[in-house]
């Protein structure tokens, strides 16, 4: 039993074996350094990369905007009452009288009113991502605070 | 054997450790040392830059959905100095397709300022030409001759634009280059489709994208204006001063039950997209838009107001009867009708049907000057009638107790003399009568969009200056007054309600005898009024009498109206009500 516990106690105590646990130490210090360094890297690159992607993009969004407004007025130009004028003398019709007009009673017409532009699509759009990709967990542990059992239950 | 090695193993890992210091050390003592701050210093601006971002001017649109101004790309034409290869082949170019002089433009880029990286040559080139220079600069590329337009650059930008040209300009206004709206739309909403400028530094760094700001675009403006009446209404306008040889005109076509201008045309009018003739067209003190800025004496289209308020206080009823002598005198004047004569006896609605002077004095004199004066105030003469287009004048109204207020003005103002008044304020005053004593606020605006919402202007009652019951009396005394007179302003079919105004023209001693103001004011049809009409028709040639020129552009008007708004003849329309 002493021989035993004096061959362990040799064991720990060589010199080579402290030298080679420190080596191990030191070289598993280097590897995670190294791999935080090389995440940190690659998140900064990718980082960098959706700043710069992020960037054009609003360049782009900035373009079509400014192309939209000079496309819509383009064919406001081609539109325009004096255009649509010639145009519909040129094919042949004249400007309606009076006289010419026959009234007929439409049942359920209703007359035309002035426009509306208010975007509706913007009120209505819904995200293709469930929550699970959107939320946060304190988001989610909130839900689930103040949200009944009953209503998330559903039937089972 | 490993303790052999061990000195050499200690040697070598201090060296190491030694070699490590050192470069954390010297990491260290680069970032702080003074050259560090200099050159940090040094590239501050080029990690980014304050930029003033302008948002894209609102559109203005018609009631309709018809674009009236919106916004067209343009070019600046500038010249990156770093990337200039060849600056004679840029000079050129650009003196070529551009009309830019060669000296001039060699100059500025051969010898720029200190510190100059990036030079404007010109502003707002349209697409066409800019896109020769753009071609050109893409052949010579890779020329073998050496000629290179490398460094010229093309920013395109917005420029405001009017498709409809001077359709509609006088309401609309225009926009300068510096981005100031003038007149109009433009100026009284200028704030708002102009948006707001947001001054920021932008960063260089993609790390820091999120901090580019996100400009909303100014609000666009729907407009109560209908375009194609708008056409005819300019179209009417236009043929009526050739035909009757008028010095100018205005009409405004407004519904009188909601205030919405469906049309409003005056002379001259401008291009807005050639701004820059303004002072041409509007010499002197031309107003852009006399339908709101030029208040004038209107003559006998006042003489309803006057008769709106003798009915409705009770004064006088359709069928009092006064004698008329072919004079009265008030204040120490006499007083005649405009054709001098005596008409004997007359019931009031032959007093509007004859348009009698002298009976219209009559009745203000029984009004008397606080009762005249009170139904005037509350009809909206002398006061700005609040309409949204700028530069609107408030007209004048003199009151007892003014200074340069005498009691014949009692006897004048009745029939409209003495009295100034814009077009705007007397067919905002009429709209009382039409709307069955509910006077509305004339307004061109008829929503506002922004971030997707639209909000609708709503009707607003500036007043009530006389019964519901007033209103209609007077209104059928006015139709019956068209139909016995036959007057040029009928419109087979409808019914209609009107007045013409035939005013002379004050000068500096008096009036002058042979120049007139034809004014009329109408609405129909009398049951249901879809429309309310004003005309004005300042100093025609062909007659002085506006029964024989303000009406017949009346009834021009109504004839394109009732087609445009689907107004079928009262015949039909009544007899499908039921259905």
């Amino acid at each position: 039993m002493n021989n035993v516990t004096h061959i362990v106690q040799n064991v720990r105590q060589a010199p080579w074996r402290i030298q080679r646990q420190w080596i191990g130490l030191f070289l598993l210090v280097l590897v995670l350094s190294a791999m935080v360094a090389g995440i940190y890297l690659n998140v900064t690159a990718q980082a960098a990369l959706a700043g710069r992607a992020i960037q054009l993009l609003k360049d782009e969004i900035s373009d079509n905007q400014r192309i939209n407004a000079d496309l819509e007025t383009q064919l406001a130009d081609l539109t325009s009452t004096e255009a649509m004028e010639a145009r519909a003398l040129a094919l042949g019709f004249r400007p309606v009288q009076p006289e010419d007009i026959t009234y007929v009673v439409v049942p359920g017409y209703v007359p035309k009113s002035p426009v509306d532009m208010s975007d509706e699509t913007e009120h209505t759009f819904d995200s293709p991502l469930t929550p699970e990709y959107t939320q946060s967990l304190f988001d989610w542990l909130v839900e689930r605070l103040t949200t009944p059992s009953g209503v998330t239950g559903g039937p089972r | 054997m490993r303790g052999q090695f061990a000195g050499r193993y200690l040697t070598l890992a201090f060296l190491l450790g030694i070699f490590g210091t050192g470069i954390i050390f010297q990491l260290v003592r680069i970032q702080t040392s003074p050259e560090a701050q200099a050159i940090l210093v040094d590239v501050g601006p080029y990690t980014g830059a304050w930029r003033t971002y302008y948002p894209a001017r609102g559109e203005i649109y018609d009631r309709n959905g018809n674009l009236l101004a919106g916004n067209q790309t343009v070019y600046e034409v500038g010249v990156t100095l770093s990337e200039i290869d060849d600056p004679h082949s840029i000079a050129l170019a650009t003196s070529v397709y551009l009309g830019l002089d060669y000296d001039e433009v060699y100059e500025q880029i051969t010898d720029p300022p200190e510190g100059i990286f990036y030079i404007v040559l010109t502003d707002y080139i349209t697409p066409d030409r800019a896109d020769q220079l753009i071609q050109l600069q893409e052949v010579l590329l890779n020329d073998p001759s050496g000629q290179s337009l490398d460094g010229l650059v093309f920013q395109p930008h917005l420029q405001r634009s009017y498709p409809e040209g001077s359709l509609v300009s006088n309401v609309v206004g225009f926009v300068t280059r510096e981005g100031r709206g003038y007149y109009g739309i433009e100026e009284k909403y200028n704030n708002l489709l102009a948006g707001v400028p947001v001054t920021v530094w932008v960063p260089s760094d993609p790390n820091r994208a999120e901090e580019l700001p996100d400009i909303p675009p100014g609000a666009t403006l729907i407009l109560t204006i209908d375009r194609e009446i708008q056409a005819a209404t300019e179209d009417v306008l236009d043929s009526s001063i050739q035909t009757y040889g008028a010095d100018s005109g205005t009409i405004i076509v407004m519904d009188p039950q909601t205030g919405e201008i469906l049309s409003m045309a005056t002379t001259p009018r401008m291009d807005p997209n050639h701004y820059s003739d303004y002072a041409t067209i509007f010499p002197g003190e031309t107003p852009y838009n006399r339908a709101i800025s030029q208040a004038y004496e209107p003559g006998s289209v006042m003489k309803i107001f006057t008769m709106a308020g003798a009915l409705d206080s009770g004064t006088v009823t359709p069928e009092t009867t006064m004698f008329d002598s072919g004079v009265i005198w008030v204040g120490g004047w006499d007083i005649h009708n405009w054709d001098g004569g005596a008409w004997g006896y007359q019931t009031m609605t032959g007093c509007l049907q004859h348009s009698l002077n002298v009976c219209l004095a009559w009745v203000a004199v029984e009004m008397g000057n606080d009762n005249f004066y009170a139904y005037f105030e509350n009809f909206g003469f002398g006061h700005l009638t609040g309409i949204d287009l700028a530069g609107e004048a408030p007209g004048r109204l003199k009151r007892p107790g003014d200074g340069d207020w005498y009691q014949v003005d009692l006897g004048t103002n009745a029939f409209g003399q003495g009295i100034a008044a814009t077009p705007i304020q007397v067919i905002a005053a009429a709209s009382a009568i039409a709307n069955q004593g509910r006077m509305v606020s004339p307004h061109v605006l008829y929503a506002m969009v922004q971030n997707g919402q639209q909000h609708n202007m709503s009707t607003q009652i500036i007043g009530r200056p006389i019964s519901t019951e007033t209103a209609r009396t007077l209104t059928a005394m006015l139709a019956v007054s068209l139909q016995s007179e036959s007057s040029l302003a009928l419109v087979p079919g409808y019914s209609l309600a009107g007045k013409t105004g035939t005013a002379q023209i004050p000068t500096v001693g008096g009036y002058d005898l042979h120049q007139t103001n034809a004014s009329f004011v109408g609405w129909g049809p009398v049951d249901d009024p879809q429309f309310l009409v004003y005309i004005w028709l300042e100093r025609p040639t062909a007659s002085p009498w506006a029964s024989e020129v303000a009406a017949p552009v009346f009834r021009q008007m109504v004839e394109r109206l009732v087609v445009l708004m689907n107004i079928p003849p009262d015949a039909i329309r009544l007899a499908t009500n039921g259905q």
